[in-house]
């Protein structure tokens, strides 16, 4: 299973499955993750800790907690 | 007149207070919603027949209470008292915004939506038929722009008429599959006769039943129908279970509202090209930046510091006066010695010193405005999180922690801009080690007593800075013990880069400064005159008249020294004779030049303020809590001053003169206090001070407002416990460290 963790700055992919429980879940449905979407990872910070990534016409940032719960596919 | 009050909803950073303000213009008036920390903005307009009231809900994502804040709105939509919904979109995100909109559409309430930010949309190229849209959803959507009040009279007009005119149900349609499994329920409700009691429709019902709302099965499962029902129902949900391939029914109601968003979006959008549409991108690129993030926000922080401090430096000298001023005035026309001394001493001095803070808290309030309107708190959120989180706190925390170092008071009131309530309560706990302005003349006293006046400056940094180290370090404690649990994920949005309005930050501000004035005024106002009478009653009219008849003896003698200069020896003998209780006075009168009389006088009245100070309850009660702080190696006086540091810190500063015998008009740069504390005081005891003072409860206005925050007693009375016990714990280390190497 490849997360959003993994995925390098600039690299475009689809989100397949969110692994969060359900609060978390709905927010991250709720701000445009959902399944199916596309994404971009466009930044991350200095140590790791936190993401931002691009969807359509918004960006959200995430810890790489968080972004470990994001299943996604490499965008062919 | 009829009212109608409007509930403005929509996602954050839709614009939805600039909305408001720009449909009633200068009318908008911000007040306290009862209880909760929703703003209701009023609004008269004039033209109309109608008196329009707008509640302005805190932003959401969706219906659902991720958030206290969030929370809020959800119960006010549901339970709440409004005449229609005002749905606020930003047009240049229509598709994830649509999401709520589904919802809210659900609610089967009167709704207008507005299309904001039109103006922005039409920039970037985004085209929103808002005909089209109106007819696919039975609800008029117009488009309008807060910014350039474009279509702001027809959105009235809109309002005016749904307002009218009965609900009209919005379509909402969902996938096939689900249409077909509500079709079933509707024709069953429809075939039995079957009539909601509260007007609902049955396709809300079937709606309600599919989606597993609590509301809707309760009202149902009370109907004789019910046991017919439910094995249909059991059917549809099955079928709509199997056709998704999912048995999480919020998962399916999110997919339809999805589905439903996304195709709408895909209807009514045209986007021509995108022109700058990458702006905000780019600036990301700088201001997040690996590298460069961090110190282009430190620098800013730092600018704001020093605006705040620099620029509220001026009129502060100018209110300052002024208060002065208007004491003295006033003073000079009362006769009454009591009522005088409240007035002057009470009521003007206290207040006066709260309202000179108020350019601070202006400036402070116009940077975290800012900071918000702009887009680029969320940046500084995430740039700061990783180095926050580690000692438990929140990326967002830093906003509360950064207004401390100014006031707690709007520090406690920043801390709501966290979602979690153990956040911001771990955040308001610890806002009070950020050392506020108020406690800068305590310090300034200190550091001017025990150091060098090269080393004063840094001493005075050194004790911001460990301040700051403390609390981080309090907040790891406090995480591990006190606010154990789960860790609020940090997701947020990042909303575009924006230029905010002048007038919606004016506003922002004098609504703000308003409430400041407000609460801590009338606070403060109750709290000074506690002060100044506990320090000036019980009277002890002996001591009065013994010390009176003393100083007016001397005070002749100085007559008489002056004027004649005859008669000397017996003068001696006399001044003798009279002054033989205090040792100064005796000493003194050995010389017998005017001026050692006019030093002896001043003793002398010094030493009647001590002891009619030690006789008033506020003495009684120093005298009472010594013991506690004697392992601190602090005297009554030290422990007064703590005490009376509650109404404000600025007034252990003028407590310590009182006390120390120096007359009531003491500033922190008064050199003579400066020696009197660096003679009586060992440095031991005067740095365990400073460590108490650095993390002892903020003001007790602070602590008001901390209570109000908190919604709760419980934590305002561990939050007392806490920051007494650690300045009890600190400064009792701090001092037999000291003492240890002295």
């Amino acid at each position: 299973m490849v997360d959003l963790s993994q995925i390098n700055k600039n690299q475009k992919v689809l989100i397949k499955q969110i692994h969060a429980q359900h609060t978390l879940k709905k927010r991250l449905y709720s701000l445009g993750l959902g399944v199916g979407k596309e994404i971009e990872v466009v930044e991350t910070s200095l140590q790791k800790n936190t993401i931002k990534v691009a969807l359509g016409f918004s960006s959200v940032a995430l810890r790489f907690d968080e972004a470990k719960m994001i299943e996604v596919e490499a965008f062919a | 007149m009829k009212k109608i009050v409007i509930a403005l909803v929509g996602q954050p950073n839709v614009g939805k207070s600039h909305l408001a303000n720009a449909i009633s213009g200068s009318n908008l008036k911000i007040g306290n919603f009862a209880g909760v920390t929703v703003e209701k903005a009023t609004a008269r307009l004039s033209t109309e027949d109608f008196s329009i009231e707008f509640i302005d809900l805190p932003g959401l994502y969706s219906l659902e209470d991720f958030s206290a804040d969030e929370k809020v709105t959800k119960d006010f939509l549901l339970k709440g008292e409004y005449d229609l919904i005002l749905n606020v979109i930003d047009s240049t995100n229509l598709e994830r915004n649509l999401m709520l909109t589904t919802e809210l559409m659900e609610l089967q309430k009167k709704m207008v939506i507005a299309l904001n930010m039109d103006d922005e949309a039409i920039k970037e190229g985004i085209n929103i038929d808002s005909d089209a849209m109106s007819k696919i959803l039975s609800l008029p959507c117009i488009r309008v722009s807060s910014k350039l009040k474009t279509n702001i009279e027809l959105l009235v007009e809109k309002i005016l008429d749904v307002t009218k005119n009965p609900l009209v149900e919005p379509k909402l349609i969902y996938s096939d599959e689900v249409e077909e499994q509500l079709q079933t329920i509707v024709r069953f409700l429809d075939d039995k006769h079957f009539r909601a009691p509260n007007g609902l429709t049955n396709r809300h019902i079937a709606v309600g039943l599919l989606w597993q709302k609590k509301d809707v099965y309760a009202l149902m499962h009370e109907q004789p129908l019910y046991v017919e029902l439910h094995p249909i129902l059991n059917n549809a949900l099955g079928h709509v279970y199997m056709y998704s391939q999912c048995d999480d029914i919020e998962e399916v109601i999110n997919r339809q509202h999805t589905a439903f968003s996304a195709g709408l979006s895909a209807e009514v959008v045209s986007v021509s090209k995108s022109k700058n549409r990458n702006l905000t991108q780019k600036i990301d690129t700088i201001l997040i930046h690996k590298l460069f993030g961090l110190p282009i926000f430190i620098f800013l922080m730092w600018g704001l510091f020093q605006l705040t401090f620099t620029l509220g430096e001026i009129p502060m000298g100018w209110i300052e006066d002024s208060f002065g001023w208007l004491g003295e005035t006033i003073g000079m026309s009362i006769t009454n010695e009591a009522l005088k001394s409240l007035i002057v001493d009470g009521i003007i001095a206290g207040v006066g010193s709260v309202i000179m803070f108020l350019p601070n808290i202006m400036i402070l309030f116009l940077g975290i405005a800012l900071l918000e309107t702009t887009g680029y708190m969320s940046r500084a959120a995430f740039l700061l999180d990783g180095f926050f989180h580690k000692f438990g706190l929140h990326g967002k925390s830093f906003v509360p922690l950064v207004t401390g170092f100014g006031c707690s008071v709007p520090a406690y009131m920043a801390a709501r801009t966290l979602k979690n309530k153990k956040d911001r309560l771990l955040t308001m706990f610890i806002i009070g080690f950020m050392s506020c302005g108020a406690r800068l003349p305590v310090y300034v006293l200190f550091a001017g007593a025990f150091f060098e006046e090269s080393m004063a400056g840094n001493v005075l940094f050194g004790i911001y800075i460990v301040g700051a180290l403390l609390g981080l370090i309090a907040a790891k404690i406090l995480r591990v013990t006190a606010f154990k649990g789960e860790d609020e994920p940090f997701v947020m949005e990042m909303p575009k880069y924006r230029l905010p309005s002048l007038r919606l930050l004016w506003f922002v501000v004098y609504s703000k400064s308003i409430m400041y004035i407000k609460k801590a005024g009338t606070f403060i106002l109750l709290a000074s005159m506690l002060i100044w009478f506990i320090s000036a009653y019980p009277k002890n009219s002996v001591i009065e008249a013994e010390y009176t008849t003393k100083i007016e003896t001397l005070q002749a003698q100085l007559e008489e020294a002056s004027s004649t200069q005859k008669d000397e020896a017996a003068d001696e003998e006399k001044a003798i004779d009279e002054a033989k209780p205090t040792e100064e006075v005796a000493a003194n009168s050995d010389v017998k030049e005017p001026a050692s009389i006019e030093n002896a006088i001043t003793a002398l009245e010094n030493e009647k303020r001590e002891k009619l100070v030690e006789n008033t309850y506020l003495g009684i009660m120093g005298k009472a809590i010594e013991p506690a702080f004697a392992p601190l190696g602090f005297d009554w006086k030290m422990g007064v001053a703590t005490l009376s540091g509650l109404a404000a810190k600025e007034v252990i500063v003028s407590t310590l003169g009182v006390l120390y015998s120096l007359g009531d008009k003491v500033s922190e740069d008064d050199n003579s206090l400066r020696e009197i504390i660096a003679s009586n005081m060992s440095i031991a005891s005067a740095m365990a001070f400073i460590v108490f003072v650095m993390v002892y409860l903020p003001c007790l206005a602070a602590t008001a407002v901390f209570a109000k925050e908190a919604e709760s007693a419980r934590y305002t009375v561990y939050l007392v416990i806490f920051t007494f016990a650690t300045a009890w714990i600190l400064a009792f280390i701090t001092y037999n460290v000291i003492l240890l190497f002295s």
